[in-house]
Formats: C-alpha cells, sequence, structure tokens
C-alpha cells in the first residue's frame, strides 16, 4: 500500500478514537457508553498494531476491550435498573472541569514535546536489545517483563490477585444466566475448545513472537465467559479448594523459582542463563492459569455456589486441560 | 547482591499465598508472616546503622534496564515502623473478626497491602513504585470495604476513585520522566535531572497524584469517611502507614530526586497546605462526635504537620542543621504511625464492648477498660506532642528550624494545632472518665488491649526516651549528643 494511503488511514483511526472517546465520556446512558468503550478498545489495539507494538494491541484487545468489556457489562447487569439516570451535574461545575482538563492536556502534550526532544530516543530499548540473548527468551517484551523487570510483573500478578480478593470478599456470586438458545448453545461449544487452543498457543509462542501470559490468560478467561454465558453457573472453574491453588499457583511459582536460585548462589529472582528459557516457561504457565481463574472469578462476582459447579454444557472442558 | 531487601516484600506475600490456600491456618500463616517480616526488617535496620545504604539489583541486571530496591536510613525506620504496626495490628485482627470466615477474607488482603508497603518503602524504581502504589491502593481499598457496611461500601469507592486518580497522575509524571530522560532509577534520575519544562509538570503530576493518596489539605475529603468506616485494625494501618508511604514518596522525591528542579515557593506552598491541614484538621476533630473519626480527622492534621517540615528543611543550608531537621521529621512520621494505630486499635476495643463510639456516651470506660483507657492517654500524649513522647522533640526541632530559617508563620500554625490536639485528646478523655455504665462491667482482656498498649508505649516512651536512635539510624555518622532537649 502506498505511504499516502496509510497516511489517511491513521488519520481516520486517530479521528474515530477521538470520536469515540468523547461520545463514550459524554453519553448519560451507561450501557451505550459502555458499548462505545469496547469499541474504543477495540480501534485503540489497531492503533498499537500501527504504532508496530503487536504485544500491547494483543493486549489491548484480549484485556481492554474484550475481558474488561465483559467485567463492566457483568456490572451493569447487577446495578438496580430503576431506569433512572445519574442527575447532570451543574453546568458551572462542568465548564470548570472542562477547562481544567483542556489546561492539564495542554500542559502535558507541551512537556511531552519538549522531553521527546530531550533524549536521544534510544532510551533502554539498546540495552534490553544488547542483554536480549542473555535473557532465555528472542521476544524482547517478555525478555523485559519476565526477566529485566520481573520483579513488576510479580508485583502486577499480586494487583491481579488483590483485586479479585477484594471482590471475593464482598460476597457470594451472582445468580448466572438462563439456558442459551441453539445458536448461541453451538457457538459456544465450538469457541470455548478453540480459545483454549488459542490461550496454549499464545503462551508458547510468547518467548519468540507477540504473546504471553497475560494474553493467553485472558484468552482462556475468554472461554470461562462464554461458558457462563452459556447457562454454566461455575463457568468452567473446578471446586473451590483447587481454585484457590490456581489463583495462588502463578505467585507461587514466581517466589519459588526466585528463591529456588538464591540457594544456588543467584540473586533474588536471577536465572542461571541456561536454565532462564525453561524457568521463564514454568513461571508463564502458572501465570497463565492464575490470571485466567482470576479473570473468571471476578466476572462470576465470588466464589460460584457449591450446586453450579455440578452444572455443564454437556462435555465442556476446564481450564486445567490446556498444560 | 543483597538478598536481604527482598524478604520484606516476598515473605509477607508468601503469608498472603499461604492463607489464601488454606484458610483454615490463616491466622498462623499471618502472624507467622508478620513476625518473620519484623526480624527481617530489624535485619536491615541494623545493616544500615553499620553500612548506611544498602542495594540489591533484582535479577542481577543494573539499575536502568533492571530494577533496584534500596535501603537508607528513612526507609529502613520507616520499614520497622511498619513491621511492628503491622504486627500489633494483626495480632489484634484475630480477636477483632470473630467469624474465621471474615479473617480468612482479611489475611490474604492484610498481607498483600503490607507486602506492597514494603516494596514501595524499599524500591529504587520509579515504575516500580508506580506498581506498589497500585497494590496498595487496591488491597486497602478491599481492606477497608471488609466491614460491609453501606457507609463503608460508599467510603470505599470513593476511596478507590480518588486512589486511581492519584496513581494515573503519578504514572503519566513517570511516562515524562522516562521519555525525558530515558531512566526509571531514581539515582540515575538525579544524577540527569535538570530543570526543564517537562520536569516541572512531571514533577507536578506526580507530586499532585501523591497528595490526593497522602490526604493533604484540600484533598483529604476522601479520608475520614473511609478510615472511619473500615474495620479498626484496617484503619489503623491506613492511617498510621498506607497515608504515609505516599508522603514518603513526596519526600523522596523532593529531597533526593528533583531537588535541582525545585523552588522555595513551591515547598511554600506545600508549608500552607500543610499549614491549612494542622489548623482544619485539629478543628474537625475537637468537634468530631465519634471517636473513629475524631482519630481519622487527627490523622489530617498530623499529615500536615509533615508537610509543614518540607519548606523548612529545603531552606536549611545542607549540615548538621539540615540532619536535626531531617532526624525530627523522621521521628515525627514514626510516633505519629505508633501513637494513631495505638489510638484506633483502642477505638476498636471500646466500639465493641460498648457497641458504638460516641464520645459524648464514653462515661464509664475509664472502670471498664482502664487498660483501654491508659492507651487512649498515652497516645493522646504521643498526638498532642507533650513530653516524654518523640513528638515533643520533633515539634521543637521544627519550630527551632523554621525560627532559624525565617519563616515565623509556622510557629503560631504549630501553637495553635497543639492546643487544638490538646483540646480533643482531653475531650474524649474527659467523658471516659465521667460518670457512667455505657461500657459494661470491668474487664482486662489481654489479647485485644495488649497490641495497642505496645503500640502506645513505644509512641510515648520508647520513641521519646530513645530518640537518639532514630537520629543515628536516619543520618549517616550523626553524633546524637547533638540532639539537645
Amino acid at each position: 500500500m502506498n505511504p499516502l494511503l496509510w497516511m489517511l488511514l491513521d488519520l481516520l483511526l486517530a479521528a474515530m478514537l477521538l470520536g469515540l472517546g468523547w461520545a463514550a465520556v459524554a453519553t448519560r446512558d451507561l450501557k451505550r457508553g459502555l458499548a462505545l468503550f469496547i469499541a474504543f478498545g477495540l480501534l485503540l489495539a489497531l492503533a498499537w498494531a500501527r504504532l508496530r507494538a503487536p504485544d500491547l494491541a494483543l493486549a489491548e484487545a484480549a484485556i481492554g476491550a474484550g475481558i474488561a468489556g465483559a467485567l463492566l457489562l457483568a456490572a451493569l447487569r447487577s446495578e438496580p435498573q430503576d431506569g433512572q439516570p445519574a442527575a447532570a451535574p451543574s453546568r458551572v461545575f462542568l465548564l470548570t472541569l472542562n477547562l481544567f482538563s483542556v489546561l492539564l492536556a495542554v500542559a502535558i502534550a507541551w512537556a511531552l514535546l519538549s522531553a521527546l526532544a530531550m533524549g536521544d530516543g534510544v532510551r533502554l530499548a539498546q540495552a534490553v536489545t544488547e542483554h536480549l540473548s542473555q535473557s532465555g527468551v528472542s521476544n524482547p517484551v517478555t525478555a523485559v517483563l519476565l526477566n529485566f523487570r520481573a520483579y513488576d510483573t510479580l508485583l502486577e500478578l499480586a494487583v491481579i490477585l488483590s483485586a479479585v480478593l477484594g471482590v471475593l470478599a464482598l460476597g457470594p456470586a451472582r445468580p448466572g444466566y438462563r439456558l442459551p438458545g441453539p445458536v448461541l448453545y453451538g457457538l459456544i461449544r465450538w469457541l470455548v475448545p478453540l480459545l483454549i487452543v488459542t490461550g496454549g498457543y499464545l503462551l508458547w509462542v510468547g518467548a519468540h513472537a507477540p504473546g504471553g501470559a497475560f494474553q493467553a490468560g485472558a484468552t482462556l478467561a475468554a472461554a470461562a465467559v462464554l461458558l457462563r454465558l452459556g447457562g454454566v453457573d461455575a463457568a468452567g472453574l473446578p471446586a473451590a479448594v483447587v481454585s484457590r491453588w490456581l489463583l495462588a499457583a502463578g505467585l507461587l511459582a514466581f517466589l519459588a523459582v526466585g528463591l529456588l536460585v538464591t540457594a544456588f548462589g543467584y540473586g533474588f529472582v536471577q536465572y542461571p542463563p541456561d536454565l532462564a528459557a525453561g524457568l521463564i516457561l514454568v513461571i508463564e504457565s502458572a501465570a497463565t492459569l492464575s490470571i485466567a481463574v482470576a479473570l473468571a472469578l471476578a466476572y462470576i462476582g465470588g466464589w460460584p455456589s457449591r450446586r453450579a459447579q455440578s452444572g455443564s454444557l454437556h462435555t465442556h472442558t476446564t481450564e486445567g486441560g490446556t498444560h | 547482591m543483597n538478598n536481604l531487601l527482598a524478604l520484606p516484600v516476598v515473605l509477607p506475600l508468601l503469608g498472603s499465598l499461604l492463607a489464601l490456600v488454606w484458610p483454615r491456618r490463616a491466622d498462623w500463616a499471618g502472624l507467622g508472616a508478620s513476625v518473620a517480616a519484623f526480624v527481617a526488617a530489624g535485619h536491615i535496620g541494623a545493616e544500615v546503622m553499620r553500612n548506611a545504604t544498602l542495594e540489591l539489583a533484582v535479577g542481577g541486571w543494573a539499575p536502568g534496564l533492571g530494577i533496584a530496591l534500596r535501603a537508607d536510613g528513612l526507609s529502613a525506620s520507616l520499614l520497622l515502623m511498619s513491621t511492628l504496626v503491622a504486627l500489633a495490628a494483626g495480632l489484634y485482627a484475630t480477636t477483632y473478626f470473630a467469624e474465621a470466615q471474615k479473617r480468612a477474607d482479611f489475611w490474604p488482603l492484610w498481607l498483600l497491602m503490607i507486602t506492597a508497603l514494603h516494596a514501595l518503602l524499599l524500591s529504587g524504581d520509579l515504575f516500580n513504585i508506580y506498581v506498589t502504589l497500585e497494590l496498595l491502593g487496591l488491597a486497602a481499598v478491599a481492606l477497608a470495604a471488609l466491614g460491609g457496611s453501606r457507609a463503608a461500601l460508599q467510603a470505599a469507592v470513593r476511596y478507590l476513585t480518588v486512589g486511581l486518580l492519584g496513581s494515573l497522575a503519578f504514572l503519566t509524571g513517570v511516562g515524562l520522566i522516562y521519555a525525558g530522560y530515558g531512566t526509571l532509577d531514581m539515582v540515575m534520575l538525579a544524577g540527569r535531572v535538570d530543570a526543564e519544562p517537562a520536569t516541572w509538570v512531571a514533577l507536578a503530576l506526580m507530586t499532585a497524584g501523591l497528595l490526593i493518596k497522602s490526604a493533604l489539605f484540600p484533598m483529604h475529603f476522601w479520608l475520614p469517611s473511609a478510615h472511619a468506616n473500615a474495620p479498626a485494625p484496617v484503619s489503623a494501618a491506613l492511617s498510621a502507614l498506607v497515608v504515609k508511604a505516599a508522603f514518603y514518596l513526596v519526600l523522596r522525591l523532593w529531597l533526593d530526586v528533583f531537588d535541582v528542579a525545585l523552588s522555595q515557593a513551591s515547598a511554600g506552598l506545600l508549608g500552607l497546605l500543610g499549614a491549612s491541614a494542622v489548623i482544619w484538621g485539629s478543628w474537625q476533630a475537637y468537634r468530631a462526635e465519634r471517636l473513629k473519626l475524631l482519630a481519622a480527622y487527627s490523622t489530617v492534621a498530623q499529615i500536615g504537620y509533615l508537610f509543614l517540615f518540607i519548606p523548612v528543611l529545603l531552606a536549611t543550608e545542607p549540615g548538621e542543621a539540615r540532619d536535626l531537621l531531617f532526624g525530627a521529621l523522621v521521628l515525627f512520621a514514626l510516633t505519629h504511625g505508633f501513637s494513631k494505630s495505638a489510638f484506633f486499635l483502642g477505638a476498636g476495643v471500646i466500639l465493641h464492648r460498648a457497641g458504638h463510639d460516641r464520645i459524648a456516651e464514653l462515661g464509664g470506660t475509664a472502670r471498664a477498660l482502664p487498660v483501654t483507657t491508659f492507651v487512649l492517654a498515652l497516645a493522646g500524649i504521643a498526638l498532642i506532642g507533650l513530653p516524654p513522647s518523640g513528638t515533643f522533640l520533633a515539634k521543637w526541632q521544627l519550630m527551632t528550624s523554621a525560627i532559624a530559617a525565617g519563616q515565623w508563620l509556622w510557629i503560631p500554625v504549630i501553637a495553635i494545632g497543639t492546643l487544638l490536639a490538646g483540646a480533643y485528646v482531653f475531650r474524649v478523655l474527659g467523658h471516659a472518665f465521667g460518670p457512667g455504665e455505657g461500657v459494661g462491667p470491668s474487664l482486662a482482656w489481654a489479647r485485644a488491649e495488649l497490641p495497642a498498649l505496645l503500640l502506645a508505649l513505644v509512641a510515648t516512651a520508647v520513641l521519646g526516651l530513645g530518640a537518639a536512635q532514630v537520629w543515628t539510624m536516619v543520618v549517616p555518622g550523626s553524633n546524637a549528643e547533638g540532639v539537645s532537649l
């Protein structure tokens, strides 16, 4: 395609992003705003792809638009339906807020332009490329997330865990959905196995191409969401005792590896170079399961009831089957 | 390589996971992890006293590419306070939550919050600090909602929204810094930073985010309802530790990283906000009708004092005078941490016994709960700043330095704040010693009252009499004899 067409496409993308973002914020109808937000997330994924950040594009599509959208819709469903839209804030308040936001945006844009002019533009990318061969993987994003800055990822897994534990502490799950019609039923029977295989593929491919635990976990969680929509109250999750272990597995594996290496004279989370690839795969596999279970539990809104765990979609598969 | 530095983060995290997978053993996992973290923090404190600064390059990657953990006197002393307060409040929580189910919900979240606090105090990397802020905020909100009442849930949702706003402002600032200087490591950054537009906007955004999180007036509006409606052990940690973590970051950024880009005017603005917080918070505490609300407003005021130190510190020439003042600041933060957590635990005991915490109906408390009344009095001494508490020394040093720096304005603020603090503490004690049967018959309740008593004793006696140790820890090579009463 010639550069002019790309340019036009980019401009269109940028304009649509701005338009969708504005529309999502401006509407007072929550459901409408949510639909616009999901569309916004998908377009944002395209924008990342255009910026040649395919890892971010995948994460944005799977987590930002997909799972976050599902979670928001689930939250909206449990909102009391009294039909009254929220009262409009006063004009003066809105005007002040908008003025402040515009000023802030101008200040940030000005600072960003002057910041970009300050450095050579390379920043840490060069250091990552130089050390990539010692990281055990060839995808630089995975190398940063699971090796150079593995400690960040460890704490990010804890962030997900704390969010889910907060949801679980608030009380039991809401009742699930009714049994689906034949079309949805057929779709779910096809999609769930496909999503599980895709999740496994994303996990494996993360070592050398875009993918990894977060995208894989989100894909598996999408399978759980579909099962729940199909009337399986437990969304394919195993019993609570097992689910607790799965929820903790990612962090437990991370800590176990991080501490085990110190027994051999290495530092905390310092992988021996020739074992790095294997250790990263172990951590990512466990993290994928934990993320999937965490997102599924958040979508359900609590521990599924005991009765729900026996429900099934004839031959539904659990997430545990991927590994 | 100093793996010791990872332990205060790893141990509570491990405890949290164990409490999650063995809900019936949650108490043991939680208390065990708390004790272990305290021991690790003690080792780090001892090492810092010997070697001044510790560093661990996590994963063996040099800071810049990787993430560095660092401990100096400031972070080590706050770390020690955090582990002690967490241990005492956790011990109290085992009696506060009567149902095993509640404790199984409490422990994993509580330990995640402690993990985040310790990770924040030890982190040397700006993006990593953002991650710790998110973990801290989410765990704190979930804990604040544990009470389950409508008021607690509403306060928690507001706390969440405000906290996310603060994190996002901080993250935007971090993004600008990385775009401009190409590093996230704070020590490397301190060597590169210049007074430029990008730096100012980034610092303003990061500071604004942290001011929201530290509830500095007028961004304190979310704190009283969130802290007053949380379960008592959680309130203790929120007021004593979580708010202070954000203040610690302001201090770290302003004094160690961005000092070249600062003007005295911006520090003066922080001081003015702090002064307003002292007056407004103390006044609202005096007017509060409930004990926990009083304690929450008192936190707003005490955070104000901490911000008063900043303009005076920046106006003082580096050297012995500044070291003395810096030590006083740390002493103030530590004393408030211990006294406020003791006060909240004491309020929790009263709330449990009496079924309410309305100050006007506290008559008979002194007879029914002598130990807890003693705790409130001890903690009150530290909140007012009477000798022998650490607050007395710290306020004295602050006033001396403010006069030396010619910043007279802060003197009447400190005086008014102290008088108001006296008024609100003695209002509580006056009712507690008054006649009445509201609280029931006399009883000593060791497991519930002892943690609060220990914290109050540390605040009033240990930190006051042993204050010289704080200076030795915070100021490398300082001469403790130089501290005069």
